[in-house]
């Protein structure tokens, strides 16, 4: 009953929202989303470019993530103190570069002086490049414009870059983001890339995220999204500026980019100032696709590591994209497990039991576009340890198999899933994301609502059928960190039968 | 899917690396709710300018070429807003873009209303007035229905006001709205909540001087207002420990009536349903109309000087300077803003710029007017430096507000300063929400409809020369009161250097039992007859009295928090022989330990060997025989010691040697549910400790507790489960005396 309800509400809010969306798509391929929201002299613009970290050339890690941050370094017309010295500082730091890297290929034939000089000579030119060049003035025009909430994000599938302006600023938007896709120079490129690499290491060195990049490390043996997003230290330390030029004009073409704005914005307007623009943007083909495809896992995985901090679990099963009609019923179940108190495996594992502190799981991880995984992170409770939470784990989605799920609780997941969604679109800044992300994944913005309808279609059978088909030990990979020196190397002993377990 | 379940894990830095917030901030503390209503009505878009024809060839110019359009006014929301028959506002927004419905109860109240001894009420209050539950629901029974509609209500308290909001898909909104009603008209203040509550503020009392900005913010205001009154004073642990569930009743008595709420809503619905919905759901709801109530005046007395708060640990100074300023509606406003963003607008200000150019180091220096809606708020220049440069730093300070005072601003300062401002009032103003909040706040506080429109104005008009002349009125510079937090061996030059004389700030947080409870004969028969209530309730006194023996067997899973054996699980074993043997076996992940004592002399055996009882340890077993369960609720028969009622539910036992202890009853059963003491401890202050007890189950004839929480100092220790209670087992006191092997 209530299922029918939301998707009726939900075909009524595609054909209202149809009426306030303005598509268009220039000659070149660049698309344009434009959503009227006269409430104030506000707009946010989202920039949706189809790259990701799994495009990362082989040896090149991190350099989407890196890119993103250089593209806001300026351009030759924006943060130079003169064009034309400053670019022939830059030839000169990558003629050196190039010297460098050919001698360090002569291998045991290399000179280790000639080495040493050249470092020496490229740190100079580096710092004599750097006196050229102001690289806070890109970002300084918009924030002295207006611009908040400024962000840039990179994940395995896109890059994104978003801001707000007063909406009399509309075409500062426009000059600043042509500018930065079209005629970038990555000024500072290799102040940012060391900055990036100490970030990297830094984080490395303890948290949470090691024990994710090490579980995706061991549940994808082929496909480019078992790489860190950040990238691996000894690739980002080697990343060049001529590697982002190669890459930016491989990626960065019109037909891979989707733009959105939402806000007091006026269409007609904003056509014309995409025209003026971006209409010099010349057409490119597309990028290709990632070709490598995950090869089938033919059993478990597991793997450990010592790391300072909580000890922590990761237990992922392999999943379809999110292109897949298993999707919505996946995203449910992250919900009925793990969302709230009334999460079925918070409960457990929490509330019952004790023995997690706290319990998280993604139903997409690392990204979507690509077969990927359902992931639980455990940390486990005071006095209780990672085998447990796995071994308990294990048992309750065993038992869940055996069950549907009753109405109350699929109700519950379906108005959470559907109030999350919704809430995302009630900012400018979060349509505009949401706008340019189905865009740009899933062809056509529509998606955004058939999605929304697809969680009230999800029945307590498609339930415990996803559970059946999916979380099976063939495909599970668990990645523990313990703390160093407790790492327990012997098979686990049977769970032991404990005093006030059970309440 | 849904976007990014984890971003945390890939978020760069924001390209706008935070400086934003300088511009963003003053607006944001002044208009924290300046809104619209009157029309003013701008053009809706931008004038459409002739097409262009085909862009073959187009020049790009640089981004300060570019000519804009003038901003638009912020536009006036439209509001629907009537008084409910039982006296209650409301305000009604219709936005249909998204089926959501929202909206927040906003209480005449709030924390300058506090009584001086229980500073912390209203925060206590507004808080609770969710987490505590309704008469009707418990804590986890709202909780459960909330998360099944994927709705929440949230309420808190600030300066002056209450608050209680929501959200909920719109068609969930009249449950939704039903819980709302529940929570403003039946709140229950459940204690377990309370006693949660009290704990975190005990916690962020004992915290409050781990962070050396808020530190010094905070000592600031409390300089300039005085630290009498609630603009200044700043909550003790006593405070917090005064605050009983009665008082939270009486606070929420006294101020929440209809006539002194008023409820904004805005989302999916049409407005006269939606008012008629409303109506009916609080139709019930007719507590009688009390008078308005008036927050107190600020006084102005002045106290400029050089202040010094000692910090250790870091070679730092934060500062701040300044002195009271006026009011939201003071007409000079605009130009106060537009000077102090000319001043201290991040790194690019000129208090950053000049202190750079001194010292050579770069420096977030923050200038702000911030002017409260009804009573003076507060000019303030804040940020930190090296210790070593910091009087530099001052003096540099000094010297640019004597220029501002003097010499007139440039024409690019002004302009950017007043760009920086009115975009700052548009993101203000972007939502729906903020929108409607901030509506409803001006009209709360009696400000004109169209204030944010003649406020847009005022901006735009402002002159260089206007800057000049309010610097030059407003700006005291024999007022100012600095604020330097230090370490004082880190400075380059002394803090008199800046003339005058130095004060040092006290920055001790006095433990809760300095102020003696007053004794007197009726409170020593009053506590009496409290102590024998509770033995009648836990088996009567005889029975009590006839225990010659007990033993007490428990586990104990220490919080994760707590230093060297965080998350460990202790078990403990506690014999008792009377009157005075106690013997006390622990087991610990490094090992077991024993001590026994026959009330005098006694031994502890460590893994390390073992010794005669002394020292810290001695101390600490003393306080747990004083407490032990038989001897301290007997204490009215116990020679030596003193039971004494603090309030109707609580009393204090003491003995000649210098143990103390306080027992919180239930006011329902009777029985004991909280005592507090202090702990000793090897170094530094006793902690104070509070031990919650519960699950009370029936052992020979006696009722006692299965389930205790122990809170130190605010922060959890641990969670007791009692696994078996022994009681006249026959134990003989050369076993509990025998040391083991």
């Amino acid at each position: 009953m209530i299922a029918a309800v939301a998707g009726v509400l939900a075909a009524q809010d595609i054909k209202e929202f149809e009426k306030k969306v303005t598509e268009f798509v220039l000659p070149n391929g660049l698309h344009f989303l434009i959503v009227e929201r006269h409430d104030a002299p506000a707009v946010s613009f989202h920039t949706y470019v189809r790259v990701g970290s799994a495009n990362d050339p082989a040896g090149h890690t991190g350099l989407t993530y890196l890119f993103e941050r250089v593209s806001l370094t300026g351009t030759e017309n924006i943060g130079s103190k003169g064009w034309t010295e400053e670019r022939k500082a830059l030839d000169a730091v990558e003629n050196l570069y190039d010297s460098l890297e050919n001698e360090r290929n002569l291998g045991p034939k290399a000179s280790q002086p000639r080495i040493e000089t050249l470092q020496t000579q490229l740190r100079l030119a580096i710092d004599t490049a750097q006196r050229f060049g102001l690289p806070d003035a890109y970002r300084d025009f918009i924030e002295e414009g207006g611009g908040t909430k400024a962000a840039v994000h990179t994940t395995p599938d896109g890059s994104e870059c978003e801001y707000s302006l007063p909406s009399n600023r509309i075409e500062l938007w426009f000059l600043m983001e042509s500018q930065r896709l079209m005629r970038p120079v990555f000024r500072d490129f290799y102040a940012e890339r060391d900055t990036l690499l100490e970030t990297v290491q830094k984080r490395d060195a303890a948290g949470p995220g090691r024990a994710t990049n090490a579980f995706l490390a061991a549940a994808f043996e082929a496909h480019p999204y078992r790489n860190p997003v950040a990238g691996w230290p000894s690739d980002l330390a080697n990343l060049r500026r001529t590697d982002a030029r190669a890459f930016f004009e491989k990626y960065y073409v019109p037909g891979n980019v989707v733009m959105a704005l939402v806000g007091d914005v006026n269409p007609a307007e904003a056509k014309r100032l995409a025209e003026k623009y971006f209409g010099a943007w010349a057409a490119r083909p597309l990028p290709p696709q990632v070709s490598t495809q995950e090869p089938p896992q033919l059993g478990p995985r597991t793997a450990m590591l010592e790391s300072e901090g909580r000890p922590v679990t990761v237990i992922g099963y392999k999943r379809p994209s999110v292109f897949d009609k298993d999707d919505a019923a996946l995203d449910l179940l992250q919900i009925v497990l793990t969302q709230g108190r009334a999460g079925l495996l918070y409960k457990e594992l929490v509330t019952d039991k004790h023995y997690a502190q706290s319990v998280r799981a993604s139903s997409t991880f690392p990204a979507g576009r690509y077969p990927n995984s359902f992931v639980f992170i455990l940390t486990p409770g005071p006095g209780h340890t990672v085998e447990e939470n796995q071994r308990t784990l294990e048992e309750f989605l065993n038992r869940l198999k055996q069950q549907r799920l009753d109405p109350g609780t699929m109700d519950r997941a379906r108005a959470q899933a559907r109030a999350q969604f919704i809430n995302r679109l009630s900012g400018n800044a979060g349509l505009a994301g949401m706008l340019g992300f189905y865009q740009a994944n899933f062809g056509d913005w529509r998606k955004l609502f058939v999605n929304l309808d697809a969680y009230a279609k999800v029945t307590a059978d498609d339930m415990q059928r996803v559970l059946i088909k999916y979380f099976v030990p063939m495909t599970r990979t668990t990645v523990s960190a313990v703390l160093p020196g407790q790492m327990t190397l012997m098979p686990a002993p049977p769970p032991e039968k404990r005093a006030g377990d059970k309440q | 899917m849904r976007r990014r379940p984890f971003a945390r894990l890939y978020d760069a830095p924001e390209t706008s690396r935070g400086r934003e917030g300088a511009v963003a901030c003053i607006l944001l503390a002044l208009l924290a709710s300046a809104a619209a209503a009157q029309p003013t009505v701008s053009p809706q878009t931008p004038p459409e300018k002739p097409r262009a024809a085909a862009p073959a060839v187009v020049t790009i110019p640089g981004p300060k070429d570019l000519k804009f359009p003038p901003l638009r006014a912020v536009q006036p929301p439209n509001l629907v807003s009537a008084t409910l028959p039982n006296g209650m506002k409301i305000s009604l927004l219709e936005d249909h873009d998204l089926p959501t419905i929202h909206g927040v109860a906003l209480v005449r109240a709030g924390s300058l209303l506090d009584p001086p001894e229980k500073i912390g009420l209203a925060a206590l209050t507004g808080t609770l007035l969710r987490s505590g539950g309704t008469a009707a629901k418990t804590p986890d029974q709202m909780d459960n229905m909330l998360e099944t509609m994927a709705a929440s209500i949230d309420s808190g308290a600030d300066e002056s006001s209450i608050r209680a909001g929501f959200a909920a898909l719109k068609e969930n909104a009249g449950a939704v709205l039903g819980l709302l009603r529940e929570t403003l008209a039946q709140p229950e203040f459940r204690q377990d909540k309370l006693d949660v509550l009290r704990a975190q503020m005990r916690a962020a009392i004992a915290q409050r001087n781990d962070d050396a900005t808020r530190l010094v913010h905070r000592e600031f205001a409390s300089a300039i207002y005085g630290r009498d009154n609630p603009y200044g004073w700043v909550s003790q642990y006593a405070n917090v420990d005064r605050i009983s569930r009665n008082d939270v009743r009486a606070f929420y008595r006294r101020y929440f009536f209809p006539a002194n709420v008023t409820l904004a809503l805005w989302g999916d619905f049409e407005a006269a349903s939606m008012k008629a919905a409303i109506e009916k759901e609080f139709a019930g709801w007719n507590e009688a109309a009390q008078p308005a109530p008036v927050f107190p005046q600020v006084k102005d007395a002045p106290a400029p000087g050089v202040y010094l708060a000692e910090i250790k640990d870091t070679g730092n100074a934060y500062f701040a300077i300044g002195h009271l300023d006026g009011r939201i509606d003071d007409k000079d406003l605009p130009a106060l803003q537009i000077m102090s963003t000319i001043l201290g607008n991040g790194p690019r200000g000129r208090l950053a710029e000049k202190a750079r150019a001194k010292t050579g180091a770069p420096h977030e220096i923050r200038a702000s007017w911030i002017a409260a809606h009804d009573h003076p708020g507060l000019f303030e220049i804040s940020g930190s430096t090296r210790g070593v440069g910091a009087v530099d730093v001052i003096k540099v300070i000094q010297g640019e507000i004597e220029r501002i005072r003097t010499t007139e601003v440039t024409e690019e300062e002004l302009r950017d300063a007043r760009e920086g401002l009115l975009n700052a009032t548009v993101f203000a103003f972007d939502t729906k929400a903020k929108l409607i909040t901030r509506s409803v706040t001006l009209d709360y506080f009696g400000y004109p409809k169209d204030y944010v429109q003649q406020y847009q104005k005022a901006l735009q008009a402002v002159t260089r020369a206007d800057v000049l002349r309010v610097a030059k009125q407003h700006i005291a510079p024999a007022k100012l009161t600095i604020v330097v937090a230090v370490n004082p061996q880190m400075l380059g030059e002394p803090l008199s250097s800046l003339g005058g004389t130095v004060s040092t700030i006290d920055l001790t947080i006095p433990e809760a039992r300095a102020e003696a409870v007053e004794t007197t004969d009726a409170s020593r028969a009053e506590g009496k007859l409290l102590l024998q209530k509770a033995q009648a309730a836990m088996g009567g006194a005889e029975r009590l009295a006839a225990v010659k023996d007990y033993t007490e067997t428990a586990s104990y899973q220490l919080d994760v928090s707590v230093p060297n054996m965080g998350g460990a699980t202790v078990s403990e074993t506690d014999r008792w022989i009377a009157p005075t043997s106690f013997r006390q076996e622990s087991v610990l992940p490094g090992g077991r330990v024993a001590v026994y004592t026959d009330g005098k002399l006694g031994w502890i055996t460590t893994p390390q060997g073992w010794g005669a009882l002394s020292g810290i340890q001695q101390k600490q077993v003393y306080g747990d025989l004083f407490r032990s369960w038989f001897r301290l609720i007997l204490s009215d028969r116990i020679e030596g010691r003193t039971v004494n009622a603090v309030d109707s539910t609580s009393v204090e036992i003491i003995d000649g040697a210098g143990q103390e202890a306080k027992i919180e009853f239930d006011p329902a059963s009777g029985l004991p549910r909280r005592i507090t003491y202090d702990t000793p401890q090897p170094v530094g202050a006793p902690l104070f400790t509070e031990d919650v007890v519960e699950d009370y189950r029936e052992v020979d004839g006696i009722k006692l507790p299965f389930k205790a929480t122990i809170n130190q100092s605010g922060r959890r220790f641990a969670e007791v489960t009692v696994t078996e209670y022994k009681i006249n087992s026959g134990l003989k006191v050369p076993d509990l005396a025998r040391r083991p092997m």
